[in-house]
Formats: C-alpha cells, sequence, structure tokens
C-alpha cells in the first residue's frame, strides 16, 4: 500500500517500444506541493515518464498511484493532472481567451466563471490585455506564459512540464526559472518539470531525479546529488567533475596518483577500488613543493569569473576552476581538502567520465559517421 | 517593387497562354451568349435560360447530395487513415488513387455493368429469387456515380489537413480534460476545415456541372446541365443557347467558389480547382 502523504507514486515501472527498453524499473515517490525534477540526457525516459504519469502512455508493467490509488489505465483526460508542453501545442485556431479557456468549456463550468477565472490566470502569468491575440502573434516567451495559464487554470493537483524553457533565449529562460517557481508557490501545487539542463534542475527543484538509460541514477536534494554524487555519470552530468580511479585504504583515507589523501568518507572494504570525485572549484593551484600532486599547465581559458585550466597528471587531465592564472607549460601543485573529496563505488560507468583530455561524448558523436543521433520525440 | 525588364520577359508567355486559353474563350463564349444567327446583338439565348431552370436545380441539387455523401464518407475514412502507421498511409493513398489514373468515361461504363437489369447486383439478388430492380436510369445511380469519381477529390485534401495536425494538440485537447468526442468537435474538426472546405469545392464543381454520368447512368428524367450543353453544341457547334447556358452554369459555380473562399480565410486554406 502506499504512503498517504505521497500525492503520486511510480512502482517498478516498465516501458518497451519494439523490444527496446525505455523504462526499466522506475519508481519514484513525489509528495505534495514539492518541485520535482527529472533530470538526464535525451533519450534517458524522462518524457516517457512524464507521458505516464499525464496518461498518454500506460506502463508494461508496474503501477502509477495517485493519491494512494491505482491510475495506470485512466485516460488522460479523467486524470487530475495538467502538462505543459514542449512547443506548447497551443491551439492554432483559438485566441489567447479561448486557448485558457478550453479545459473550462469542456467541463461546461458556465461563462461568467470562466471569464473570472481567464481574468485571473491572465494576471498570474501578466498577460492582461491578450485575450482577443491569436497565438500565431505571440512571442515564445508569450506562448509559454499562456501555455501555464491553459493548464493550471484547471486547478490539477500535479503539473507536469515537458522542457518547457527549451525553446527560449537564456536571459528569458532565467527570469521564466523564476517566474515559473513563483507561481508553484503561490498555487501550492506539485510540479514534475523535465529538463537536460543540469542548471536549470538545480535551481529550481526541490528534488532531482537524475536519468540515464532508462533507469533513475539518483534521487536527492540539489545539495545532495551535487555534493554526493552516486556514481559517474551523475558526478559528470551534474556540473563539471574530475573523477579519478582510486584506493580506500581505510575509513577517510584514500589514494590516488599514488598520494595518500585525507578524506571524510568511510564504510568502504580495506583496499576497495573505488571513483574519486573532485570538483574543478575545489581544487587549489599551487607550487609545486606545497601541492599534494604534480603535473603540468596544458591549457588556460579564461571565463570571466574564474580561469579553466587544465592539469595533465601523469596523463589524466584534471579540470580546475581558479581565480589565479597560470600559464601553459608551468609545474603546478593542487591542493585539495579532505571535505573537496568525495568517494563513489565503482559502477557500470566508472571509467566513462570525468577525463578531460578528450571532448565531451555529445562532441565525439557528432563528429561520428556510425552514431545516429535519435531525437527523444518517437 | 518595380518588376525588371527580365521577370517581365519571363512573365510573358505565361501572361500569353492565359489570355488566349482563358480570356479569350470566355469571350467567345459571351460572344455567342449575345448574338443571334446572323451575328447581330440579341438577347434571345437569355430569354431562353428560364425554360432550363429545372435541370439547373436538379443539377445543383445533385451536386449538393453527392457532395454531402462523398463528405459524410471521407471524413472518417480519412480520420482513420490518418491514424494507420506510415506505411499502411501511402498504401491507402495509392488505392484511393488508383481509380484516377482511368479514364472517367470508362469508370463510369464500369458501373452500367454494375447497374444494369443483368448486372452483378441483379445477378446476385437473382440468386435469391429477389430482382431484377430498376437501378439503372435513377436519379440514385446518377448519384452513385458522382460520388464514385469524385470521392478522392474529397478524401485527399481532408485527409491532407489531417495528416499535418500535430499530435500534440490532440494530446493538449485529451490533456485539458477532452473526450475523443470533444477533441473531434472543438480540435480536430476546426482544424481540419480547410481540407473540408477544399474537397467540398472540388467534389462540388465538377459534379455541377458533369456531364456523360447522367447521361450513362441516368435517363431522360436525369439530364443534369452539363449534359444538355454537351448536347446543344453536339448539333450545332456555334449555339448560342449552349453559349449562354455555360455562361449561367460558370457564374453559378463562380459564386459558389466566393462562397466557399469566404469560410477559408486561414492563409494555407486556399482552394485548389
Amino acid at each position: 500500500m502506499s504512503n498517504k502523504k505521497n500525492i503520486l507514486e511510480l512502482k517498478n515501472i516498465t516501458v518497451s517500444f519494439d523490444g527496446e527498453k525505455i523504462l526499466d524499473d522506475i519508481s519514484l515517490s513525489i509528495s505534495d506541493k514539492e518541485f520535482v525534477t527529472l533530470l538526464g540526457p535525451s533519450g534517458c525516459g524522462k518524457t516517457t515518464t512524464l507521458r505516464i504519469i499525464a496518461g498518454f502512455l500506460e506502463p508494461d508493467s508496474g503501477d502509477v498511484f495517485f493519491d494512494g490509488e491505482i491510475i495506470n489505465s485512466l485516460p488522460a483526460n479523467k486524470r487530475n493532472v495538467n502538462t505543459i508542453f514542449q512547443r506548447y501545442a497551443l491551439f492554432p485556431h483559438l485566441n489567447v481567451y479561448d486557448n485558457i479557456a478550453f479545459g473550462l468549456k469542456v467541463k461546461k463550468v458556465p461563462k461568467d466563471e470562466i471569464k473570472k477565472r481567464v481574468k485571473e490566470m491572465l494576471k498570474l502569468v501578466n498577460l492582461e490585455g491578450f485575450e482577443k491575440r491569436s497565438i500565431a502573434k505571440l512571442s515564445g516567451g508569450q506562448q509559454q506564459r499562456v501555455a501555464i495559464a491553459r493548464a493550471v487554470i484547471n486547478k490539477p493537483k500535479i503539473l507536469l512540464l515537458d522542457e518547457p524553457l527549451a525553446a527560449l533565449d537564456l536571459k528569458l529562460r532565467k527570469d521564466m526559472q523564476t517566474e515559473l517557481k513563483n507561481i508553484q508557490k503561490q498555487l501550492g501545487i506539485t510540479f514534475i518539470f523535465v529538463t537536460h539542463d543540469q542548471e536549470e534542475a538545480l535551481s529550481m527543484s526541490d528534488k532531482v531525479v537524475v536519468m540515464n538509460e532508462g533507469k533513475i541514477q539518483h534521487i536527492g536534494t540539489p545539495q545532495d546529488i551535487y555534493n554526493e554524487p552516486v556514481n559517474a555519470f551523475v558526478a559528470d552530468f551534474i556540473g563539471e567533475s574530475n573523477i579519478i580511479d582510486g584506493v580506500m585504504l581505510d575509513d577517510f583515507k584514500v589514494k590516488i596518483e599514488g598520494v595518500t589523501l585525507q578524506c571524510l568518507d568511510k564504510g568502504f572494504k580495506t583496499n576497495e577500488a573505488v571513483d574519486v570525485v573532485i570538483r574543478p572549484e575545489d581544487v587549489d593551484i599551487v607550487h609545486p613543493e606545497k601541492g599534494l600532486i604534480t603535473g603540468e599547465v596544458t591549457s588556460v581559458t579564461f571565463l570571466g569569473v574564474h580561469f579553466e585550466i587544465i592539469v595533465d597528471v601523469n596523463g589524466f587531465k584534471w579540470m580546475i576552476q581558479t581565480t589565479d592564472e597560470s600559464k601553459v607549460g608551468d609545474k603546478v601543485g593542487l591542493l585539495i581538502e579532505p571535505d573537496a573529496i568525495h568517494i563513489m563505488k565503482k559502477s557500470k560507468y566508472s571509467g566513462l567520465y570525468g577525463d578531460y583530455s578528450s571532448f565531451s561524448d555529445e562532441m565525439d558523436e557528432i563528429s561520428n559517421p556510425d552514431v545516429e543521433i535519435v531525437s527523444e520525440e518517437d | 517593387m518595380k518588376k525588371s525588364f527580365l521577370s517581365k520577359l519571363i512573365n510573358a508567355p505565361y501572361i500569353l497562354w492565359s489570355a488566349i486559353f482563358i480570356v479569350v474563350p470566355l469571350i467567345i463564349v459571351a460572344y455567342f451568349t449575345f448574338t443571334n444567327k446572323n451575328g447581330s446583338f440579341s438577347l434571345e439565348n437569355i430569354y431562353e435560360i428560364p425554360d432550363y431552370t429545372g435541370i439547373f436545380l436538379r443539377s445543383i441539387i445533385y451536386a449538393l447530395v453527392a457532395t454531402a455523401i462523398t463528405l459524410v464518407v471521407s471524413y472518417p475514412f480519412a480520420y482513420f487513415m490518418s491514424r494507420t502507421k506510415v506505411r499502411t498511409q501511402s498504401m491507402m493513398i495509392m488505392l484511393v488513387m488508383l481509380p484516377m489514373w482511368m479514364n472517367l468515361l470508362i469508370r463510369t461504363y464500369s458501373w452500367t455493368t454494375i447497374l444494369e437489369k443483368t448486372g452483378l447486383i441483379n445477378s446476385f439478388f437473382g440468386l435469391f429469387g429477389l430482382g431484377p430492380y430498376n437501378l439503372i436510369g435513377t436519379s440514385g445511380a446518377v448519384i452513385v456515380g458522382m460520388v464514385y469519381n469524385y470521392l478522392p477529390y474529397m478524401i485527399l485534401p481532408i485527409y491532407t489537413s489531417m495528416s499535418k495536425i500535430d499530435k500534440s494538440y490532440i494530446e493538449a485537447a485529451k490533456d485539458l480534460g477532452s473526450s475523443s468526442f470533444d477533441s473531434l468537435k472543438r480540435v480536430i474538426l476546426p482544424l481540419t476545415l480547410p481540407g473540408i472546405i477544399s474537397g467540398i469545392t472540388m467534389v462540388f464543381v465538377p459534379s455541377v456541372s458533369t456531364f456523360y454520368i447522367a447521361d450513362k447512368l441516368g435517363s431522360t428524367k436525369t439530364l443534369m446541365i452539363g449534359d444538355v450543353i454537351q448536347k446543344k453544341f453536339d448539333i450545332d457547334v456555334y449555339s448560342g443557347i449552349g453559349a449562354s447556358l455555360s455562361l449561367v452554369l460558370m457564374v453559378i459555380i463562380l459564386i459558389c467558389i466566393v462562397f466557399m473562399n469566404r469560410f477559408s480565410d486561414s492563409e494555407d486554406g486556399g482552394i485548389i480547382v
């Protein structure tokens, strides 16, 4: 039986298309009024998860609970859930007013009440006076607002947002992040937000669900997933990280690059091989003699707030973000505080991420004629 | 924007073509309408038009009925076709278009072998000791002939506008609480309106002016205006009354197109005739 406080629960959801597993045993609990983000690269199953919650897709196995009741085969139009679609899907034959009023008209709400509620909605999304405007004459940002109004006017318990900010430019996206968060607080409803943008996920969410290859990799608060990623995939996907092979000598003692470092992690077997995550901003560059590890600077990029410096340590390239300038070819020492080290158990992602000697996977895929890049839309 | 000499030069053949094959024939039709046998101005051909009011009305009613039937048949067909797999869709489009590759006269003629006293349908009923029924020579047969011949012209534009609808609109409608019927009424129908209008025009216009179908499948009582005009010119190439009837028919069609165009004010709803 499911917990009363959870508005939504997914239990062991599996979905396959043409023999390919899109979702593999997904279990997730979402409590009322929570802002949850499903985060992952394209093809990770986040949109499929959203479609299961919306009711556009039935899971092959597993159960969906809404307020404690199984709703696996309840059609979308009978669910107390509304969606903001990726490209908004505003009805092109209706104006702003009729788009927003759509849900209420279907439910045969009296005209006066529709008028009143549409007005409230236009005020909520700052589009007063746009009632008669045709959809084609709205900017991306305005369409986005209409889409929000059209969804939340139905007073859903959960609002699903499928990469709603992807089509907006950077400045507007930042503003809309704040605005969405405010709307969520104002309405006091649950938001389930899908994105591939880790910054968006960190800045908006109460809870982030990191997904890859149809599986949930990590569920936690933004701080959790940034500071204590469970595996190399999560560490690499959320922010920048150096992921180094290490050996746990003892509690609080890890050996990397032949050097034993103090850390705050424990509970591993003696001499267990582990992945060690060190964030680029947590490494200090010092004089070679003062450093724990030494290496050679191979590239320096000025990024305004800081320099991004690549340091070659025995063939492994570290990324370091620092405000102190170095020159290419400099021999430097690296200083790492114990609280900057995070130890992860080895996983199937070990060794795939966290070395800055190559381009990103995406970049490699673009230049590889054998890889067909498939977008998430089916 | 001022047009360059070059663009004028490129346009010239098309303008010339339109002038010779559209404008000049229209002038000739008008000329024969308003002159008598001696070539002098006369309204005698106009005075004769009221004698044909009944045939005009019949043509319009037959065309309306045929258009209505094709619409009722085509819309659900196009709807379900657009819902099938892409490969099935192209297969079905081919099947819809297949009869169009055959000549209209042959297609219509084949219906006589189906409908006649010794035809397919009556032979079938004959097996049970029923009939033979009078199928050929009725207004029903004429309408069946038109529906059969013009069905693709209704299906294709509706299917085109149907398949252009983004699936997310239908999902959005569902998401906002619409039943399948609500989505059809509030989203699919309005979004396919340009296709419907285009289909209605493409079926009604050739139906109202059709000849041969009524001649072959109907009787003298079901004659349509197209047949009358054809017969007039058959007897006399310079038929004045044939010309005046053609002119009236063209005016009727023009009014109909203008009327239908007012319904489709959207940019992509242009009607192809």
